[in-house]
């Protein structure tokens, strides 16, 4: 099967802290597949996922995502792609609370001028009736519990029905009945739409539940 | 559109503090470069009027500012001999304007009686929007004295209609015969403040010849001598002048020439344009950084919310395009509460029936004040763009990552 993600860096350097990590590190990815990202803090496991997720372009190496190299891609297409083919599953904490849960939800609406499209609102209610939040569709983030937040965290990163979904730490600070409900949602996605699932944790036991594991160590 | 109307209403506005701050200071920029900018056009507005005069052989009197005049022991008959004497040794220009006094017309302005002889009118080429120009040698108390009436005259008194009045420096009845319309906003700049300028919308034009000035009372005597103006004439020639009204009137006057005009408009205007220039400067750097300081305490403020909105599809040019619309508005507002505040300030002369002072123009606005507005739309586009790139540069400064958000 053709990896949809190829990667391989040389380094990833920080100017302000002299310092570098993932030296030569080498990552290929398929469509469907689940895979965890372990390691010690600080060796890189969120710059590591910030370059999957086309939010940093600045290190040495190459970078090919659906078979198009990502350092040809322009700003804005790096934006529309973020928009259209990867959901970030991030800490309930990762919300405006300015806005509506439900603006919450919609915001990659905006982005992708598909706030009137009917599918997109019938997936809307689907998801939102799936992860149980209607209630809460009107309430700023502060007003929710944090399951409650972190599903809609889940909600928004799936909204436009992502082909990778990328989620940092997404059960910390959760209880055990949230901590699943969270994982559940991520891996139903994954068995029905095939959408590659990878996660940055601490968390082993959510490592293990994954098919794949990398562990990140710090460089020599 | 949809995105920007999203980031003014949800994100901006939500810290409306700091809009309110940064409109404040926004306005400051504004008022100060709209006052600078209009200071100096006007200046030199009225330096390029002036500077008509300021030919070799023309001297300016001014009333010497030390000098103690005691305005009440003057009597007609020694003001008589000077304009006398004026009259046989020199060639001068006269003019005193603002000789209030009623007359019935459609806006119930007062109406200002200027007085001016055939040198003046020359030096001062109005021009008209009707009729002809006036001549100087009608026979006092026998003819029709031809008059040109400001614009806003034009309907009650069109060109041909008679006006009879008691003259307020002859106390005559005298019958004026309209013989053409001053254009409209036609003024007259201060020989000495070059930014002041005297209105002629509701003005009403008498020539003076020397039949007239006899005639005349004593406070056109001392008005006139006021701005006299000498023309053709020498240093020595001014000296004669000078003493011979010290010696009848007790008034020490000054005749300035061209380089002495030159000089003091040098000294004082040029110099305080450019301590005024420097001032605002100054404030639009001081203004600048502070809006700059707003915006980026916003953006640390704001950075969680914008960092959430990359993520989901916002890139650098939408944001930048997000910000020079938010400025744009800003702008806008404060342009349109400035352009409010200058129609309003030329309306208020209408509603206080200041009739040297009421303009004509598109909301009241005259030329200078569109010209002042159009430097500051052009001020505002620097501040804009320094202030948006600097932020957007801060903002990539910042990168986009999912730890901001953990």
């Amino acid at each position: 099967m053709n990896s949809i993600i190829k990667l391989e860096i040389l380094e990833k350097t920080f100017k302000k802290k002299d310092f570098s990590i993932l030296n030569d590190f080498k990552l290929e990815v398929e469509p469907g597949e689940r895979l965890s990202i372990i390691g010690e803090s600080g060796v890189g496991k969120t710059s590591l996922l910030n370059i999957i997720g086309l939010l940093d372009t600045q290190y040495q190496g190459c970078y090919k995502l659906f078979d198009s190299s990502v350092k040809d891609l322009s700003r804005n297409k790096l934006a529309k792609w973020r928009n259209q083919k990867i959901g970030f599953v991030l800490q309930e904490s990762a919300l405006i609370n300015s806005l509506t849960i439900e603006d919450n939800i919609k915001l990659p609406l905006m982005y992708a001028n598909r706030k009137k499209d009917i599918t997109i609102q019938d997936r809307f209610k689907r998801i939102v009736n799936k992860i149980g939040i209607e209630p809460i569709l009107k309430k700023k983030p502060l007003d929710c519990s944090g399951g409650q937040r972190a599903r809609a965290v889940f909600a928004r990163a799936v909204i436009m029905n992502p082909q990778i979904i990328l989620s940092d730490e997404p059960t910390a600070s959760l209880d055990l009945e949230n901590r699943e409900k969270i994982i559940n949602l991520l891996f139903d996605m994954n068995k029905e739409f095939n959408t590659t699932v990878i996660t940055v944790t601490h968390d082993l036991d959510l490592a293990n539940r994954h098919e794949r594991i990398i562990t990140l160590k710090r460089n020599e | 559109m949809r995105i920007l109307r999203f980031f003014i209403t949800r994100i901006f506005l939500k810290r409306w503090i700091l809009v309110l701050g940064m409109i404040i200071l926004l306005f400051l920029a504004n008022y100060v470069s709209f006052s600078t900018a209009r200071s100096i056009i006007s200046t030199f507005q009225g330096y390029q009027e002036l500077e008509t005069l300021n030919q070799e052989g023309t001297f300016v009197a001014n009333l010497d500012p030390n000098s103690e005049a005691d305005f009440d022991k003057i009597e007609i008959d020694e003001t008589q001999k000077v304009y006398e004497y004026l009259n046989n040794n020199y060639t001068y220009a006269l003019q005193a304007n603002g000789f209030v006094t009623s007359l019935e017309n459609k806006h119930n302005m007062d109406v200002a009686f200027n007085y001016i002889n055939e040198e003046a009118y020359k030096i001062n080429q109005f021009r008209l929007s009707h009729g002809n120009h006036i001549n100087f040698n009608y026979k006092f108390n026998k003819e029709k004295i031809p008059i040109l009436v400001g614009a806003g005259l034009a309907k009650t008194y069109p060109v041909g209609s008679n006006i009879e009045i008691t003259d307020p420096v002859t106390q005559q009845l005298v019958n004026l015969n309209v013989q053409g319309v001053l254009e409209e906003n036609a003024h007259r700049s201060n020989f000495y403040a070059p930014n002041s300028k005297t209105y002629f919308n509701f003005s009403i034009f008498i020539p003076v010849n020397e039949e007239f000035i006899n005639s005349a009372g004593l406070d056109l005597h001392v008005n006139g001598l006021m701005d006299i103006v000498l023309l053709d004439s020498t240093k020595d020639e001014t000296m004669n002048l000078k003493e011979y009204i010290q010696e009848n009137l007790g008034l020490a006057f000054n005749f300035f020439n061209q380089q002495e005009n030159f000089n003091y408009f040098e000294n004082y205007y040029v110099n305080s344009l450019k301590i005024i220039c420097t001032i605002t400067f100054i404030l639009l750097i001081i203004i600048v950084c502070l809006a700059t300081w707003n915006t980026l305490i916003s953006i640390r403020l704001m950075i969680k919310d914008f960092t959430i909105n990359l993520l989901v599809g916002l890139s650098y040019s939408k944001l930048r395009a997000i910000f020079y619309g938010y400025f744009g508005i800003l702008f806008s507002i404060i342009l349109a509460v400035l352009f409010g505040i200058t129609a309003f300030n030329r309306y208020s002369f209408w509603l206080r029936k200041g009739s040297t002072f009421a303009t004509y123009g598109i909301f009241g606005l005259i030329s200078l004040d569109w010209l002042a507005l159009l430097i500051v739309l052009f001020i505002d586009f620097i501040i804009g763009f320094t202030i948006v790139e600097l932020t957007i540069r801060k903002i990539k400064s910042i990168p986009i990552s999912v730890g901001v958000l953990q």
